[in-house]
């Protein structure tokens, strides 16, 4: 696994995003796939950019690297921020029309329908969302 | 390509071109021009998305934010998106609620 660590700021965000189209371009996955893979690592920095550190700057580390013999990747982005378990967050009511819907959840909702796989531990003073899918 | 959000208003309906993205880093601009409608009666909010490239739950925020200012009786129009688009837009379920087609007026 390659482990970049940035400031956790919004302006920061395409730079973490590239970082980890870069791994998945090696992977091979289709542009379709490429554009989900966007979809769910903004969703999860932009989780922490927003909500990790209530009281000042952080920082995010974003690590990726091929599993499933380079048939997948992993991503695993983690931060030192307040202690947060987005798996925690009930699924939002995709039934409900735009005048019901309630802001929130939606963003953890999209990662799971794109990827194969995600797990949150808490790792000391880390909070460590893992992301896997494959081709 | 620029991501822009350019609006035309006239007789009730505001019809909005969307190039680039909408993302966490642009979606504010573009919540800060949906701002314009709201001195106005709207009853058709058209998004014309051929060039819009990708959105994310961000987006997606804007667009419910903005049909909840203008009520129940507005109709939503997204007009030409690209595939990538509009399999966001399903999978949070919006497509029920908007008006989904290749052209406007249909």
């Amino acid at each position: 696994m390659e482990r970049k660590t940035f400031p956790a700021v919004l302006d920061n965000l395409e730079g973490m995003i590239a970082f980890v189209l870069e791994h998945a371009g090696k992977v091979g996955f289709s542009k379709e796939q490429m554009g989900e893979l966007r979809l769910a690592s903004e969703e999860a920095l932009v989780n922490v950019v927003r909500y990790a550190y209530p009281s000042g700057p952080g920082s995010v580390d974003v690590a990726c690297g091929p599993v499933e013999d380079g048939r997948g990747i992993c991503i695993e982005i983690s931060d030192s921020g307040i202690p947060f378990d987005p798996l925690s967050l009930p699924a939002p009511d995709t039934n409900l029309s735009m005048e019901q819907r309630k802001i929130g959840g939606l963003g953890i909702f999209m990662i799971r329908k794109i990827m194969d796989k995600v797990l949150y531990r808490r790792e000391g003073a880390r909070n460590v969302l893992t992301l896997y899918k494959n081709k | 390509m620029e991501s822009s959000y350019s609006m035309e208003c006239k007789d009730g309906t505001a019809k909005i071109v969307l190039t680039g993205r909408l993302d966490a880093a642009s979606a504010p601009k573009f919540q800060e021009k949906l701002r314009e409608l709201s001195a106005q009666k709207i009853s058709n909010l058209v998004f014309f998305a051929k060039d819009l490239e990708y959105i994310s739950s961000a987006g997606l925020r804007v667009i419910i934010f903005a049909k909840q200012k203008l009520g129940a009786d507005a109709k939503l129009y997204l007009i030409g998106a690209p595939a990538a688009v509009l399999n966001v837009i399903k999978m949070s379920g919006l497509d029920n609620f908007m008006i989904v087609q290749d052209q406007y007026p249909g």
